[in-house]
């Protein structure tokens, strides 16, 4: 952890990265490098990201704007899972009885049961 | 890439290359491991990606084709998936999906995940709109800071993204990936509306000689052949500065030591000692050692279970 990269190792890293496309990623508020005397740093989390904005621009052909709104949805499925995961990891800690009880309101709110005709 | 590149795509040797590039944008399409979560897609994705590498060349296409190359060796470098990334915690690109604005749930919500606003654009939380009342936006930075300011606190400056700058402490003993929070630190808000908040996500640089392990501090301590063998005190680099260490009589590479309290917030140093020999042998030691060993040989080989003599 901790390593940074400089913009030019980050285009020299990724294939179908140029400085234009960077710049238009980092001025469209897709990717945000921590900022340094020496100019822009990217983390390798920002790296992978840049890696998925590149496939997504050039599979898909997608516009910065759109773009933007695709990551901003991408964002908030991965914040929700990050914490739907941490939730579960928390209830499989539970001892029986408060799993029951957590997994009987769930289905309550989450299932619907047709009651079937006999 | 072990199997044919183009059956990984899909295709017989004589697709098109329009064909093939058409064919990987498919899979991409479809089988992008940030799109589908589904294992067998990210292996049809990066079997997919790798062919395509190989083969939208032309001429590294005809090479492959003619046998002059394989398929092996033209992997890219392996690579992680966003997802992995985004779902860490402290992830500076976590976004807000709705609970903040529930009257019934937010409180619950930012009990559990400890977050009422993020970065990105529709910021600003909860807006009722027969007010104006808007709390202003949180700010999220990244932070390096080196490793002894991490062991020890300290303090360092941001600047903020418009302009100005702000003096943070950081805290004694704060760990990679931990996040700081900077009450009112953030954009200002509108009408009664508090500032919003500075988050400060930390990663720690490592240092050439210590490591950590939670609040104890590890080090690797070169010793001499002659403190080994007669032992003594050596001074030894702690992070709050050089501390003498009882090396005891026959100390032997791998052996560790403990100087108590002097790790991170009443943590201890671990000190792992490595014997380290003379740059240059000379002829004392040589002659001195092929004497001693006529009548003290030892085998610390003994207790091997590999065999070999």
């Amino acid at each position: 952890m901790a390593r940074h990269f400089s913009e030019t190792e980050v285009i020299a890293t990724l294939e179908g990265l140029d400085p234009a496309r960077l710049h238009a990623f980092v001025a469209a508020h897709v990717v945000s490098p921590v900022v340094t005397p020496q100019g822009h740093a990217f983390s390798e989390a920002d790296l992978a990201r840049l890696q998925l904005l590149c496939d997504l621009s050039e599979v898909y052909d997608l516009p910065d704007d759109s773009l933007a709104m695709v990551m901003s949805l991408i964002d908030q499925l991965n914040t929700a899972r990050g914490d739907m995961r941490a939730l579960i990891q928390a209830v499989a800690t539970e001892p029986d009885e408060v799993r029951g009880r957590i997994q009987k309101t769930v289905r309550r709110l989450r299932v619907v049961t047709l009651s079937r005709d006999d | 890439m072990a199997g044919d590149p183009y059956e990984a795509l899909g295709l017989t040797k004589s697709a098109s290359d329009a064909e093939i590039k058409k064919a990987y944008r498919r899979i991409a399409k479809s089988d992008h491991p940030d799109l589908n979560p589904d294992p067998a897609a990210m292996a049809r994705f990066k079997a997919a990606s790798a062919a395509y590498d190989l083969l939208k060349d032309p001429e590294q296409r005809r090479r492959f084709d003619a046998g002059e190359i394989d398929a092996q060796g033209q992997e890219r470098a392996q690579r992680r998936p966003w997802r992995d990334h985004a779902e860490a915690a402290g992830n500076p690109y976590a976004r807000s999906y709705g609970f903040e604005s529930d009257p019934d749930l937010s409180d619950v919500f930012s009990d559990l995940f400890g977050r009422r606003g993020f970065g990105g654009f529709n910021r600003g939380g909860a807006e009722d709109p027969r007010n104006f009342h808007v709390r202003g936006q949180d700010y999220r930075f990244s932070l390096q800071v080196d490793f002894l300011t991490a062991a020890r606190g300290g303090k360092t400056r941001i600047t903020l993204p418009e302009g100005g700058d702000l003096e943070v402490t950081i805290p004694k003993g704060v760990r990679d990936g931990q996040t700081i929070r900077l009450k009112g630190k953030g954009g200002q808000g509108l009408g009664q509306g508090g500032a919003g908040d500075a988050y400060l996500a930390i990663s720690v640089a490592p240092h050439p000689d210590f490591r950590r392990d939670g609040d104890d501090i590890l080090l690797t301590l070169p010793i001499t052949l002659d403190e080994a063998v007669l032992g003594g005190k050596i001074a030894v680099p702690t992070i709050d500065g050089p501390v003498n260490l009882t090396i005891p009589k026959g100390a032997t590479t791998g052996q560790k030591l403990r100087l108590r309290g002097r790790g991170i917030n009443g943590g201890d140093q671990q000190v792992d000692l490595k014997i380290v020999m003379p740059p240059r042998v000379d002829d004392d030691l040589a002659r001195f050692m092929e004497a001693w060993r006529k009548d003290h040989g030892y085998d610390p080989r003994a207790g091997m279970k590999a065999g070999g003599k």
